[in-house]
């Protein structure tokens, strides 16, 4: 995934963000010690689910017999199908809509409707026009982690020389100061993150490290606080 | 009722209970409702790469298959190493006692975090020995199981003013990247993401 993003000077590149994975130490194989996969397979499609079978036959216990009698809940061309390439999509009954109103239900902690709003889907700002920018705002790294839960971390990475240059120099300023960059994005550049349209907004903060001559570049998403939830009340 | 964990810091025994904490919990939550231009209620179903087989949540099912695509059974799949070696079942945490030891920040900043727990001491115990390490800026980490199984996630101890938190996910491989590691940028489309996704405002 690209991102566009400026340095100290104010000079910004293209360059590419990359998910940082757990340590994978388990594989799993069959009983001759071949690897496995997980798949993802359809088990029914809408028109088998339980509601279309009960309409069919307006009773539970007609449905009860048709499932011993018949299997009428298996499409025995499509039951077992991998699923791949697979999309969301709405649906009225009507059909498929293309063209939706969308409202968001905002909800207290404790459940309370706070308001009802249309949606508004935020723009993608990460490889905008506008670079995510550098605001000279920093945060000492032990702070940081007793503040906020950074619940999606990423690494910068260079695709070529020129940028290998530009993101070493970050992180060797970074690692200097022990500290981490809060990044904005946006025209005008007081936005948090947003990695693709209608997505999650980030508090999203650059921590830099170097060995020798090599760095790492970490950009660290946060959208929670690391505290104590409020007690509700009965 | 929930069990107590143990803990062990320099040789400093107690129990704690976790509570689980997401982002609801502190911010609350926005649900997505949607009509068509009838106004009908809309909901959002998965649809197949054949562009007609609609699915509901629940409709599809994760399966174990082989190098061929042959379906095998759960019970027949074995667990090994990176080596090929069959792996040890690991015990719950909650079983026994779990030592705790010295983390370094920038070890748990490479954490892929799962999940996080909020800390109370058990009945009868006290964490104040903990929570004052915390305080005076200690990080500590151990390897944590909830229910038993194949491998332990790392979980991570870390303080905020007088509240401790346990952080459970697992190390990430962090690269200290070389001038000859450049990566590919492919071209990237905008991409329509699920409104299940769409959960807060942020600030």
């Amino acid at each position: 995934m690209p991102i566009n993003i400026s340095n100290a000077q104010n000079r910004d590149a293209v360059v590419a963000v990359e998910t940082l994975y757990g340590k994978r130490e388990v594989r799993y194989v069959d009983a001759k010690g071949e690897p496995t996969a997980n798949v993802r397979v359809l088990k029914a499609d809408s028109e088998h689910e339980l509601p279309v079978l009960f309409k069919k036959h307006k009773d539970l216990n007609k449905v009860a017999k048709a499932l011993v009698k018949d299997d009428p809940e298996i499409d025995l061309d499509l039951t077992g199908m991998f699923l791949t390439d697979t999309s969301k999509v709405y649906v009225s009954p009507r059909g498929i809509v293309h063209l939706v109103e969308e409202f968001e239900l905002v909800y207290e902690p404790d459940g309370e409707l706070k308001t009802r709003r249309p949606r508004v889907k935020t723009m993608q700002n990460m490889n905008a026009e506008v670079p995510v920018r550098w605001t000279g705002k920093f945060i000492k790294k032990e702070e940081a982690v007793r503040r906020f839960v950074f619940t999606n971390t990423k690494q910068v990475v260079h695709v070529n020389g020129l940028t290998f240059d530009f993101l070493y120099q970050m992180a060797e300023d970074l690692a200097k100061r022990d500290s981490m960059l809060l990044l904005r994005g946006g025209d005008k550049g007081d936005e948090p993150i947003v990695m693709n349209r209608g997505g999650k907004p980030y508090n999203a903060f650059l921590e830099g490290r170097v060995r020798g001559d090599s760095y790492c570049l970490l950009l660290h998403m946060s959208n929670m606080e690391l505290k104590r939830p409020k007690v509700i009340e009965e | 009722m929930a069990k107590a964990l143990r803990l062990s810091l320099d040789g400093n025994e107690f129990e704690v209970m976790i509570t689980r904490i997401d982002r609801d919990d502190l911010y609350g939550r926005v649900e997505v409702e949607a009509f068509d231009e009838k106004g009908k209620p809309a909901t959002l179903k998965i649809l197949a790469a054949d562009g007609k087989t609609l699915i509901e949540k629940g409709g599809s099912a994760l399966e174990v298959v082989n190098e061929k695509g042959d379906s095998i059974d759960r019970a027949e799949i074995i667990p090994v190493d990176l080596d090929g070696e069959p792996l040890p079942k690991v015990e719950s945490s909650f079983g026994q006692t779990n030592e705790l030891s010295t983390a370094e920040v920038d070890n748990y900043l490479g954490l892929v975090v799962k999940s996080v727990y909020v800390l109370d001491p058990a009945e009868e115990s006290n964490i104040d020995y903990l929570t004052d390490h915390l305080e005076s800026g200690q990080m500590y980490k151990f390897p944590f199981s909830y229910r038993g199984g194949i491998e332990h996630d790392d979980a991570y101890i870390v303080g905020n003013g007088k509240d401790a938190f346990m952080i459970i996910g697992k190390d990430g491989e962090v690269d200290y990247l070389r001038l000859n590691q450049a990566a590919v940028l492919e071209p990237q489309e905008e991409q329509e993401i699920s409104a299940d996704e769409i959960s807060f405002d942020l600030l």
